[in-house]
């Protein structure tokens, strides 16, 4: 952490690489170390990826208080299967699958979702969480009021970039219903983006 | 640009990491500090491989005596459950041993010496488990897999005492503790 916090000076691109390799030799030791069991080094992985998961669970949820819980449940669940992590993918990776986990955990065990749903729909605009400026926002907004699995695959795959297969792993689900639900995904939100003259 | 392309080229704008609004470490460091000692793999599996061994002893007991088949463990004194410090044994429980062991105590000298000693020594073993078990619960009170297995634990010795007295009451169920 101290590294990120070093980035000062003049030849700002300069330090930031150096603070970037800093970072990945941070990350490596507080895996290690929270390995055994070490709370303060798995704080300072929380404090490192806290946004990144937070973000995929509040895009996924569309939910402020969800997000937070998922975010939690993530890394508590992280840190009970940290002893598992080989280190073969990116650790924020691995992160991901367990958050995605996490969302979808939740959505299984209670019907908050369908409440979720009904209320969104029920209320316009749809909740402001993610501070996207004008467009971005309009897509955002859009986006939250995707049926649950439409969402979830638009998520991980137009907004972070998974592969059909990779996002189909996650939500396990095939790669066809994947593509499928993507296909869904773009026709709602033009039926929704098109009235504001997104294609322009 | 058509409308699939600026809906690609715009949701990879979108913000993937976002701050959250409050900290979230406090509940997981509650969470994760949580005393986390775990019950050796071995010692419990030992005290499952300890109930189903005392379970088939007295069963097997329980067949091979022709007469009467009794037996009693009057001189046992079992622990409280220690569900996180906030259950206790339920009425219904205490009230089916009771009365299983006052029907025991009544027969228990019809019993031969040699079947005696056999049914004290399965009633040992399970008391020992459920008290190795309570003992690990009171480290984790919170540790379901150990509620789970205390209250097996129960089950088998009422189970017990049922199948060597022949008796015919209700199994206990949850709800009873």
């Amino acid at each position: 952490m101290e590294a990120l916090l070093t980035v000062t000076g003049s030849d700002y691109s300069q330090d930031m690489v150096k603070a970037t390799h800093d970072t990945v030799a941070d990350e490596k030791s507080w895996i290690r170390q929270a390995k055994r069991a070490d709370a303060q080094a798995f704080e300072a992985l929380y404090r490192l990826h806290v946004d990144k998961v937070y973000g995929l669970c509040l895009r996924m949820t569309g939910n402020v208080s969800e997000a937070e819980d998922c975010t939690q449940e993530a890394f508590i669940l992280a840190w009970n299967k940290l002893t598992k992590f080989r280190g073969d993918s990116a650790f924020s990776t691995w992160l991901h699958r367990i958050a995605v986990n996490a969302v979808l955990g939740r959505i299984r065990k209670s019907k908050r979702e369908h409440d979720r749903i009904q209320a969104v729909a029920n209320t316009q605009p749809a909740r402001v969480v993610t501070d996207d400026p004008g467009e971005l926002r309009d897509l955002a907004e859009a986006v939250d009021r995707l049926p649950e699995g439409a969402r979830h695959v638009f998520v991980l795959h137009a907004v972070y970039g998974y592969s059909h297969d990779e996002t189909a792993g996650m939500l396990d689900i095939a790669t066809g219903t994947s593509k499928a639900q993507m296909h869904r995904a773009r026709r709602l939100l033009a039926q929704q983006l098109k009235e504001q003259g997104f294609e322009q | 640009m058509n409308f699939d392309d600026k809906l690609d080229q715009t949701a990879k704008q979108l913000r993937k990491e976002i701050s959250p609004e409050r900290d979230l470490w406090p509940g997981i460091e509650q969470a994760i500090r949580t005393p986390q000692r775990r019950t050796p793999w071995y010692a419990q599996a030992a005290a499952v491989v300890l109930l189903v061994g005392a379970s088939s002893g007295v069963t097997y007991l329980a067949v091979k005596d022709s007469g009467p088949v009794v037996s009693v463990a009057p001189e046992l004194i079992f622990e409280k459950a220690a569900f996180g410090g906030e259950y206790h044994l339920g009425p219904g429980f205490q009230d089916a041993r009771n009365s299983l062991r006052a029907q025991l105590d009544a027969e228990l000298d019809r019993l031969s010496l040699q079947a005696q000693n056999d049914v004290h020594e399965n009633l040992d073993v399970i008391h020992g488990a459920i008290v190795e078990i309570n003992t690990a619960l009171e480290n984790e009170p919170d540790n379901v897999l150990l509620q789970q297995k205390l209250l097996h634990a129960y089950r088998e010795e009422l189970a017990m005492l049922r199948r060597v007295g022949g008796l015919t009451r209700n199994v206990m169920i949850r709800n009873d503790i």
